[in-house]
């Protein structure tokens, strides 16, 4: 946009009679275009006695000319034009996600020089084409405005060459000196970094490199060292497994690699491809995770059970095996059927099952291994020869290099992108023992509680400006490069330890890469993919070393009816190192639909007991009183077990005070953060270390009510889909079929739904009028399928990021004011005792009788030729007629004018969508500007559309692949063929509206006496 | 001697007189009227005065030459200032001056000085070049902040490729710029203008190969 | 027009005036400065529309956010207040034509002040559909007119459009109406105002009237006309306002019953907000004689019988629904008048149906105390209902997961206050310098000379 406050009156009707006269240049208003506020003002005289030249009408109509003052519009070209950028075009890169370290696969769209979509690469060895919500939201990273755009010495403005004449300068002494160096880093996924650290700490005589992270492998990794002889963390093929059981692994939400493993298990479960091989899915938890919502069986549990649990199942398995194991189990456990019959599927099911477990504990994890080697998965669904991550992390190392700070041992530390002062239970401790060290290096991209501590800050790139390789197992690397030339004075991670190292070699971060690759990859090849197949295979020792399985004896400490502490990584928070993200902290949480929170979740018959309300705030003390005790907001939570307080990681982040302005300004407008002037609380300070590794489950723990409320904004309020019982008449259905649901044996048998009460008088009953709308070409259609959609919301993000949909803050959100084009929709459902989750996104739904077209006062909603509802915003008065009238309610308002002031961050929006103003309604377009955009390449070629070749920013991002969209005319596209599926179902078919949105009935793999669909 | 009521004709027939003249005056301008928000006739002044007579009037310059992002994005693009220098890397002035200067060294017999119109040398200027194309240590290019004519609101999605690539001639939206000394906007582009060209188009066809030009709402506003 | 008054009818009105003391009577408040009482009247008045002013002027420039709605209840206090203040300016027209040619004599006495209401509460209307839009300087955009944009025309299958055609020309023709039907009044103050603006002003407007039987021939002829034109305005308004509801898929709203059970709502409301202003009226400004309590007695009898048609139609909706077997029509009916709004449905119930049924007995309805209070109870149980049907359907309808609830924010509230500022002020002025009653047509039905009675 030009400056709006050179309004100009550009139009000169004298000019416009007398054709094209040229005017003197020094007369012209134009010559005079106000740059900078305040520039001359000559012209207008000029152009004022012209008008008074005329007569009034003229004057008259000057007035309405004004009213239309244009602002002045430049059109800035390239100097020398790159060859592969044309303005208006946007270029694909593919590149490797780089915001956690499980190597997502993903394609950069950069639009005139500037990164502004992430999303899946479809060819991608490990992700399938998913990108999780954080991959999504982390694009907005690059232009986060805490960004330092230049090295600091002091917290002073420095150059790169002062920065590393000074640190190169103290490194050499103390390489002369033998002073101690320590290099502390998060988990290292990258094998160029690997060798670049080792390249540059071997130089020095006392050099050590550190690796910690909050949610960390390191029981994984010590388990297969004790088991297998190797510290690696296996590559699980969840797509090969039969049977799969989760123990406390939320692999669908959180767990070591989300979108590999989503991708994995809904292969699995593709109810219409293949029945036979439907596979079973068990999940022990303690809290409620979307993993366990998705399970066929979930079996609520406390912390403390999960050693009597695995111990009675490795039992099991070890009888049938005939293997020793020294423990039965208690068979006494209420669950203990639900064990056997556990153990008899999975030996049924050797070599094709999967038993997974999130556990930080080392001896609980061999026990795991005990029992994938005793079904022979090692090898089939767990690859330890070319293992997804390999290291020798340990979480006692960090701890170890806060002892050797507090001694003062330490001569320099090397802080690399991690913030152990907020992330680490003793992080006030590790900020007094930094101090400690005789020179502090940090690389973080921003000031934060540890890199404001540090001598020299060096800001690394974000990791879309910058080259980088990721192990991804299996025999794959993945492949970062730059999708935009760097947008501040910062400069990669790898180039600085290079330039420090004892050759002082100033190598590119790109050569240090290739070098690390040489002739392994084909570059180009690799580049181009995001990714390579590597002919390195790590000799595996086959040996299971039975020698090393003991039962579990303390997987937690409570027992009895006390309360056990989990902290876990919320789906979009993770670790919190994204907690200056709005998109994040807006997103709801998949289970519980709060955003902009953290809360201590309290089973439902715990809470009653105790007298907690969602809201009260609650005072959380470890029972050894080891740490201080946090407050925080207390979320009552069907189907957790009654035995666990459940608090998210990553929250109370200090980045997390920019929010303060975030949310409409106005009167009655509540603030969106806490009253810690955070949004959340920070629950790390109750991690605790046991036996060598960092606890997030099972410590005691005692909860107190405080007198203070705080509200918790909730997109959705408690509802299970049945609607109230005092509000039932005798004989009403009280379940609404917005979720239908079968099992897989009813499903085999039928290959339909059941039918439900309240389609029986309204289904083949026609139209009154003749279907005047034949949608002769195209006739766009989604159908989704919701055995597999998790509800991890990574398609909530994708859409908010491709469609420009604001973030409105807390209150807003409170207010049910939320703006997202898609939701996901959460109901409980009860059955056999226990709670199901159900998720279904919701978008608009297209309808092709659509209630909101015909009562738009102004037509700015109406109906395209190829099926989709389109709105206009430049066209809407707002009404809101239209939202009243829809029946999904997926229409949205813009109350206020949401902020764009972030002149940075308004870099992300997607230039190709209206950024709509207050007053408007807007929705899901189905992503008309992509099928715009392939209708018109279509066009120039000649060629119809090809089935695939339109991809809705949901349906790209999905990792289940759930969603599918197409041209429902063609009988060959696969929305056509999911349509004609016997689990295909349309909402609220019975009022006729004619949605083009599909939903796939969900199916769970149950015995027909375990039907949830509990209705006539 | 008047009485009053030859007082009353006279001034009667005065304002009359008043009246036709000054509605003539205003019918004249009643076609240039124009709404809030209408273009039309909007010629601004260029930082360069590029002709685009001279270079596709008189010399034939194809439109795609420059603005070759028209047949591929949704942009046809202002070209770059390197694309000028294609041709005024050699071409530095007119053809008269450099003769003359020819003419000149001749009689004084020295060596004919490099001649660059003071036009031409805002290119060089923005490109940081000496006078020898050479870039001058020091200096920061900067690029030619040329004012756009054709302004479609922010909620408008024009694709100039879809267009092109039908067959739609460039003088169909942007008259004839091949006879303009300084860009004009020529058409109104309302949206009544873009519609009913769509509505047309979809009868008669293009160049004889029929179309089909879409006439829903979310072809141009999304 | 000038037919024997009712015999079978006590006089109409009472003191055995002769036309002389009813132009005395009428004209006085007129006349006369202000009292005291209409001083602090209207400063309350002024102050309440000076409240809403801000209240509007803060949301315009702020944002329809700083109401209470949300995603799924995009309607509460701005159409609740809408077709409230549609359904009081029911009762003018209503009063004024339908009763006019329906020859009751009684309405002589009210139609002025009635057609005044309706005027004034249709201007409070028409200001909700506007400052309801998220942009209301685009309110033209409503209006069919040629344009620019292919040309773009409105939906002229919106019923916010049919609202729109609606409302203006009740407006309309409810305005000529009344002016027309003051012609023979205004001419009445012109000839007895002192020179001064306001003499000229009532000359002005009087359109030269000179009371000659041709003049009064015309005048009759086309107050005939303009009370048949507006009749079936009566049914229009409110039958096209509830089809902003009955044409939607919105369980509650999407109904047959709603045009029927829409009129008789307005008519209620209507003439329980006359009768509450007459009240006022008649003790204020001394007119006992003129507004009789056989007047008071016959609007309560129309308030019991629109009443009763009104609690028909609530009982119907739930026959409907239940009948209907459709269970989403089922819930919003059990969840109406069970759910968390059921108190709103109470009040609705209880001030609607219960409060009239006093009405019932003569002495009641000539306690003008109890009267009062019962039309209080009515205006307050209509402004429910509206709300009633708009909330409670919208708050819980197809998927539970979009239920939420609803509370008004101060801005809402001050903007309601507002728009009674509004018609208060309006009115007050209207009874400072428009004769309040129609005189001329009071003198047509006066028992005065006629001995025979």
């Amino acid at each position: 946009m030009s400056d709006n406050s050179s309004k100009e009156y550009w139009k000169s009707l004298e000019r416009r009679s007398d054709g094209v006269r040229p005017l003197p240049v020094a007369g012209d208003e134009f010559a005079s275009v106000p740059d900078a506020p305040g520039g001359e003002r000559k012209g207008v005289e000029l152009r004022r006695r012209d008008f008074l030249a005329a007569a009034g009408f003229v004057l008259g109509s000057a007035t309405l000319s004004g009213c239309a003052r244009a602002p002045v519009e430049k059109a800035i070209p390239y100097l020398v034009a790159p060859e592969t950028i044309v303005p208006g075009r946007a270029t694909y890169y593919a590149s490797t996600c780089g915001a956690c370290s499980a190597g997502c696969g993903m394609v950069v769209k950069n639009r005139d020089g500037r990164a502004i979509k992430v999303e899946g690469n479809a060819e991608h060895p490990v992700s399938h084409g998913g990108l999780c919500a954080v991959g999504q939201a982390s694009v907005l990273g690059l232009y986060d405005s805490h960004r330092l755009e230049h090295p600091l010495q002091d917290g002073q403005e420095a150059t790169w060459e002062v920065v590393d004449s000074e640190v190169t300068h103290r490194f050499d002494a103390m390489r002369k000196s033998g002073a101690a160096v320590r290099l502390l880093t998060g988990t290292v996924t990258s094998p160029t970094k690997r060798r670049v650290i080792q390249a540059f700490l071997k130089s020095f005589p006392n050099a050590k490199h550190i690796e910690y992270a909050m949610l960390s492998t390191s029981a994984i990794c010590g388990a297969h060292r004790k088991t297998h002889g190797q510290s690696v963390v296996p590559r699980y093929s969840f797509d090969k497994a039969a049977v799969i059981v989760g123990f406390d692994a939320d692999f669908l939400g959180t767990w070591l690699s989300p979108v590999a493993f989503t991708a994995g298990w809904s292969k699995g479960r593709r109810a219409d491809v293949d029945t036979k091989n439907f596979s079973y899915h068990a999940q022990f938890e303690s809290r409620l995770t979307v993993t366990g919502g998705k399970a066929d069986r979930r079996v609520a549990i406390a912390p403390a059970q999960l050693g009597s649990v695995m111990n009675r199942l490795a039992s099991l398995l070890a009888t049938r095996a005939g293997v020793a194991f020294g423990a039965t189990g208690d068979d006494t456990d209420v669950h203990a059927p639900v064990i056997e019959g556990l153990a008899a599927r999975l030996w049924h099911a050797r070599g094709k099952s999967l038993v997974v477990c999130g556990s930080q504990d080392v001896a609980t994890q061999i026990v795991c291994n005990f029992i994938n080697h005793m079904l022979g998965n090692y090898g089939a669904t767990l690859d330890i020869a070319r293992p997804f991550a390999e290291g020798e992390a340990s979480d006692t190392g960090a701890q170890e290099l806060l002892r050797e700070l507090q001694s003062g041992s330490v001569d320099a530390l090397i802080i690399d992108n991690v913030d152990p002062v907020y992330d680490l239970p003793n992080g006030a401790e590790f900020e007094a023992a930094i101090k400690q060290a005789g020179l502090v290096v940090s690389v973080a991209d921003r000031i934060n509680d540890t890199s404001k501590l540090a001598t020299y800050v060096c800001p690394d790139h974000h990791y879309l400006e910058s080259w980088g390789d990721v192990t991804l197992g299996g025999g794959f690397v993945g492949f970062q490069q730059p999708v935009m030339r760097a947008l501040f004075d910062t400069r990669s991670v790898l180039e600085s330890l290079s330039i420090w190292s004892a050759s002082g070699s100033h190598k590119s971060d790109q050569a240090l890469v290739r070098e690390t690759w040489g002739d392994q990859v084909a570059w180009n090849m690799a580049i181009h993919d995001g990714f390579a197949r590597i002919s390195e295979l790590r000799v595996a020792s086959a040996t299971f070393r039975n020698a090393a399985v003991k039962p579990i004896v303390d997987a937690g400490r409570p027992s009895g009816q006390e309360l056990a502490l989990v902290l876990y990584p919320k789906v979009a928070m993770r670790d919190g190192r994204h907690a200056s993200n709005p998109w994040l902290h807006e997103m709801p949480d998949p289970i519980t639909k709060v955003v902009w929170d953290n809360y201590a979740s309290i089973a439902e018959d715990t809470a009653g007991k105790l007298g907690i309300e969602t809201g009260d705030v609650v005072r959380v003390t470890l029972a050894d009183g080891k740490s201080p005790a946090i407050e925080l907001p207390a979320l009552v939570q069907p189907a957790q077990h009654d035995q666990v307080v459940a608090i998210a990681l990553g929250y109370g982040h200090p980045e997390s005070a920019r929010f303060k302005q975030v949310g409409p300004a106005w009167l009655e407008g509540k603030p969106t953060l806490g009253d810690n002037g955070l949004v959340g609380t920070n629950a790390a300070k109750l991690l605790t270390y046991r036996d060598g590794t960092l606890r997030l489950s099972g410590e005691h723990v005692s909860i107190a009510k405080t007198n203070r409320t705080h509200s918790l904004a909730c997109t959705q309020d408690y509802h299970n889909i049945e609607i109230p019982a005092s509000l039932v008449l005798p004989g009403m259905d009280r379940r609404r079929p917005m979720i239908q649901e079968t099992t897989l044996a009813a499903y085999e048998r039928d290959g339909t739904l059941p039918s439900h009460g309240y389609d029986a008088h309204h289904k083949d009953l026609g139209d009154l009028w003749p279907d005047d709308h034949k949608y002769e070409g195209y006739h766009w259609g989604m159908a989704i399928d919701l055995t597999t959609c998790t509800g991890c919301s990574a398609c909530v993000v994708s859409c908010q990021v491709e469609n420009n949909v604001p973030v409105v803050g807390r209150d807003e959100v409170a207010r049910k004011r939320i703006m997202h084009w898609l939701r996901i929709d959460r109901y409980y459902s009860d059955s056999e005792g226990t709670t199901d989750i159900l998720h279904q996104p919701v978008m608009c739904q297209h309808c092709d009788n659509a209630p909101c077209e015909t009562v738009c006062p102004v037509l700015a909603t109406a109906h395209s030729e190829e099926g989709l509802n389109m709105q206009t915003y430049n066209r809407c008065v707002g009404t809101r007629y239209c939202a009243n009238n829809c029946p999904y309610k997926v229409r949205r308002f813009n109350w206020f004018d949401y902020a764009h002031e972030d002149t940075l961050a308004n870099m992300a929006l997607n230039p190709d969508i209206t950024v709509r103003t207050r007053g408007v309604m807007e929705k899901c377009s189905l992503c008309v500007q992509r099928i715009e955009e392939a209708r018109i390449e279509a066009k120039k070629q000649g060629i119809p559309i090809a089935d695939g070749d339109i991809k809705t920013a949901c349906q790209q991002s999905c990792p289940a692949g759930s969603i599918v969209f197409g041209d429902m005319n063609d009988p060959k596209s696969a929305v056509s063929k999911l349509i004609k599926s016997g689990r295909h179902y349309r909402m609220l078919e019975e009022t006729n509206v004619k949605p083009s949105v599909g939903y796939l009935g969900l199916v769970r793999n149950r015995d027909e006496n375990e039907d949830p669909t509990h209705h006539g | 001697m008047l009485t009053r009521d030859s007082k009353l004709q006279t001034l009667t027939v005065v304002l009359l007189i008043g009246a036709v003249f000054s509605l003539a005056t205003l019918v004249a301008r009643l076609g240039a009227f124009h709404i809030p928000g209408n273009q039309q006739g909007y010629a601004p002044e260029q930082p360069i005065a590029f002709s685009h007579r001279l270079h596709a009037g008189e010399l034939l310059i194809d439109c795609k030459y420059c603005h070759s992002g028209a047949e591929t994005s949704r942009h046809a693009g202002i070209p770059a200032t390197s694309v000028c220098m294609n041709c005024h890397s050699i071409v530095t002035d007119t053809l008269g001056s450099i003769r003359a200067e020819d003419e000149l060294a001749k009689e004084e017999k020295r060596t004919a000085r490099r001649m660059v119109s003071g036009e031409l040398q805002k290119i060089y200027d923005s490109l940081a070049l000496d006078e020898e194309m050479k870039t001058k240590p020091g200096k920061v290019p900067k690029p030619i902040e040329w004012i756009k004519v054709h302004n479609l609101p922010d909620f408008v999605y024009f694709n100039h490729s879809a267009h092109v690539s039908m067959n739609v001639a460039c003088d169909r939206c942007h008259g004839a710029v091949e006879t303009m000394e300084r860009v004009r906007q020529v058409e109104d582009l309302s949206m009544g203008w873009c519609v009913n060209c769509h509505r047309t188009v979809n009868h008669t066809g293009i160049a004889g190969t029929p179309v089909d030009a879409s006439l829903d709402c979310a072809a141009c506003h999304y | 027009m000038a037919s024997m008054p009712s015999t079978i009818h006590s006089p109409l009105i009472l003191g055995d005036k002769n036309p002389s003391d009813v132009t005395n009577d009428i004209c006085a408040s007129v006349e006369r400065g202000p009292s005291l009482s209409w001083w602090v009247a209207i400063s309350i008045s002024s102050s309440m529309l000076l409240l809403g002013l801000i209240s509007v002027a803060y949301q315009i420039m702020t944002g329809i956010g700083t109401w209470g709605l949300n995603n799924t209840v995009g309607w509460a206090f701005d159409i609740t207040n809408f077709v409230f203040w549609v359904g009081i300016g029911h009762a003018g027209t209503l009063i004024s034509a339908v009763l006019f040619l329906f020859r009751q004599k009684w309405r002589t006495s009210v139609n002025r002040a009635a057609e005044a209401m309706t005027i004034i509460a249709v201007m409070c209307a028409g200001i909700f559909p506007l400052i309801h839009m998220g942009r209301p300087w685009l309110a033209h955009w409503m209006a069919p007119y040629p344009n620019t944009r292919g040309p773009l025309w409105i939906n002229f299958r919106s019923p916010l459009v049919w609202d729109f055609f609606a409302i203006s020309t009740y407006f309309t023709i409810s305005f000529v109406f009344w002016y027309v039907g003051m012609i023979p009044d205004l001419a009445t103050l012109r000839d007895r105002l002192k020179a001064g603006w306001r003499k000229t002003t009532a000359g002005f407007l009087s359109l030269g009237w000179n009371g000659s039987f041709r003049t009064w021939l015309h005048y009759e002829t086309v107050y005939l006309l303009l009370a048949g034109l507006a009749t079936p305005l009566v049914l229009s308004v409110h039958t096209i306002v509830s089809w902003d509801f009955a044409t939607s898929v919105i369980p509650g709203w999407h109904t047959t019953l709603l045009p029927p059970y829409f009129v008789a709502g307005a008519i209620f409301s209507g003439m329980s907000m006359v009768l509450t202003l007459m009240l006022i009226a008649r003790k204020t400004m001394r007119l006992e004689d003129y507004i009789t309590e056989q007047h008071v007695g016959a609007m309560c009898k129309m308030l019991i019988a629109t009443g009763g048609m009104v609690a028909m139609a609530y009982l119907t909706e739930f026959v409907t629904a239940l009948y209907s077997n459709s269970p989403y029509e089922q819930f919003a009916f059990m969840n109406r008048a069970f759910g968390p709004f059921s108190w709103a449905y109470w009040i609705m119930v209880g001030c609607n149906i219960l409060s009239p049924q006093i009405l019932w007995f003569k002495r009641a309805r000539s306690n003008m105390l109890v009267v009062f209070v019962v039309t209080i109870f009515i205006n307050i149980g209509m402004w429910f209902e509206r709300f009633v049907i708009i909330v409670t359907s919208l708050h819980r309808d197809y998927l539970p997961s979009n239920w939420t609830g609803y509370s008004p924010t101060w801005i809402e509230i001050a903007t309601l206050v507002g728009s009674f500022g509004l018609f208060l002020t309006l009115f007050l002025m209207f009874c400072r310098f428009i004769p309040v009653i129609a005189m001329a047509e009071v003198k047509g039905v006066l028992s005065h000379g006629r001995k025979n009675q």
